[in-house]
């Protein structure tokens, strides 16, 4: 299964994760998103709003597309973030790093 | 799971047009007219199977066989000999060159697959061992062979690493006499990677540890700088890891400890089981990050629980994740067990979907008795899978 990647304008995306993101499908979303960096796209919104596992692994891949596009003043943003993900969010303290909004139309809205 | 890659080399069109037609159907298919043209395409990208013609022009099947064997990235690539030639004499020089297999023309295509098929699953059998070979051992070398003891505790530990499971380390020191530096953390990813990235990751904390407690015993301090090297070494580029950095000194009844993102410790006592809240951020993703230190006090009769993320991730028959409350709950009924952690595990084991964990399970059990000289020396207990037979030092 792949992910779907819907483009708001040339530098930012919508990235749906479905209803898992964890070690069988994360190489999977990172080639996704790299395809996305080599386009251009720096801006990343990903819409948790089925995730109901996000495994270390899963939270990993995330990881890494941050540590790429951050030095590209490129944002990763979390929209309508699931408990079971936010169970997990919360116990990394990874909401330091990346910024949480309500819905995915709120997030389109910031970063537009 | 991306399909296998195989090479055809032939020099006549209509049989290399229909070798890559059927064969595609199963696998990524990349084609050469001759032994020149195959060793360019392998350079590119090494197959994972290669058939071969053996009379073409420019450079033929017994040469391009040889320059293989030459390097050892292309040595143990499975190689099937295809060829008019049927005579014993060539049969055996493939054979004593290092061919797989050996197929005549004309040939039965249905044939040419299931050797194409076997083929695969071997050297894939072969990789998967040893894949496991090197994780056991991995996973061997990231925990410890001792534990930890002090007059007025027990100690104990639990590791079961999964073939599949992910990079879980466990670290013990003592600094000075009666103080102990203890790690406990899970560098992410799974599989060998993950079990080769934390072991890494485990040399690197040992030797900043080595170095800098000299001049500071700051759990804070100490993480800081992991951070730091995590982000700047180029090797360590893809490193994330939750760890959880803890100071213990036994007379004092006093653990200091610093969290970067690792599942919370959890302080078990007759009366209640506590959260041990305060955390910052995961390794790997802010060079700047801050890390604080927080003191805990053993209060008598009571227990520190430290874990990873395996065994709260467990799926329970309830249909959820295990979680932090729902250890919680298992932990106050296993306080007062003779073998606690062995007794909190079955009974997470009973309640779970399947009767066995899906991760590698690290538990690490630090209790302070109700009087010092109450059972100087708990009793031990380590997996079976450790073969751990000096653990007291």
């Amino acid at each position: 299964m792949s992910f779907s990647v819907e483009p708001v304008n040339q530098e930012t995306v919508i990235i749906r994760i479905g209803k898992a993101l964890d070690f069988r499908n994360a190489s999977e979303f990172k080639s996704a998103c790299q395809d996305q960096v080599r386009k251009g796209v720096r801006n990343f919104i990903l819409d948790f709003s089925d995730t109901g596992i996000l495994d270390s692994t899963g939270l990993g891949s995330i990881f890494s597309l941050y540590r790429q596009v951050s030095p590209l003043e490129g944002q990763v943003v979390f929209a309508s973030v699931s408990r079971p993900v936010q169970v997990v969010v919360q116990l990394t303290r990874t909401y330091k790093v990346f910024r949480q909004f309500p819905t995915v139309d709120a997030a389109r809205e910031a970063l537009v | 799971m991306a399909s296998y890659s195989i090479l055809v080399v032939e020099d006549e069109h209509t049989l290399l047009r229909l070798l890559e037609y059927r064969l595609s159907k199963q696998y990524d298919v990349r084609t050469a007219a001759n032994g020149e043209e195959a060793l360019d395409k392998i350079a590119e990208r090494l197959p994972d199977l290669i058939i071969s013609d053996i009379m073409m022009p420019r450079m033929d099947g017994f040469a391009l066989q040889a320059a293989l064997q030459e390097r050892k990235e292309t040595r143990a690539i499975p190689f099937i000999f295809l060829t008019a030639k049927a005579d014993e004499q060539s049969r055996l020089k493939g054979m004593r060159t290092g061919v797989d297999d050996y197929i005549t023309k004309p040939f039965d295509i249905e044939q040419l697959l299931t050797r194409v098929e076997r083929l695969l699953e071997r050297a894939n059998l072969y990789q998967t061992q040893l894949d496991a070979r090197i994780g056991e051992d991995f996973s061997k070398r990231l925990m410890p062979k001792s534990l930890p003891q002090a007059p007025g505790y027990r100690t104990f530990f639990h590791n079961h690493p999964r073939e599949h499971g992910g990079g879980d380390l466990f670290d013990w020191t003592e600094a000075e006499p009666g103080v102990y530096f203890i790690t406990i953390g899970d560098v992410m990813g799974k599989g060998l990677q993950a079990k080769f990235y934390a072991f890494s990751f485990l040399a690197y904390m040992r030797s900043i540890l080595h170095a800098m407690l000299k001049t500071t015993h700051s759990p804070a301090e100490l993480m800081t700088r992991v951070n730091q090297v995590l982000m700047e070494d180029p090797p360590m580029e893809e490193t994330f890891a939750s760890l959880l950095l803890m100071r213990w000194e036994p007379q004092e009844n006093r653990i200091t400890y610093t969290n970067a993102g690792h599942c919370r410790p959890l302080l078990v006592t007759r009366e209640e089981t506590k959260v041990v809240t305060y955390s910052d951020l995961v390794l790997g993703l802010n060079p700047h990050a801050q890390f604080k230190d927080t003191t805990i006090e053993m209060p008598p009769h009571s227990a520190l629980v430290t874990y990873t993320d395996g065994l709260v991730e467990q799926q329970m028959r309830s249909g959820e994740m295990l979680g932090e409350p729902g250890l919680m709950k298992v932990l106050s009924e296993a306080f007062d067990q003779p073998k606690p952690v062995e007794w909190m595990l079955e009974e997470v084991l009973n309640n779970s979907i399947q009767p066995e964990f899906q991760d590698d399970i690290l538990v690490f059990w630090l209790e302070r008795l109700q009087k010092v000289d109450e059972r100087p020396s708990g009793p031990r207990w380590f997996s079976p899978f450790l073969d751990v037979t000096d653990i007291h030092r």
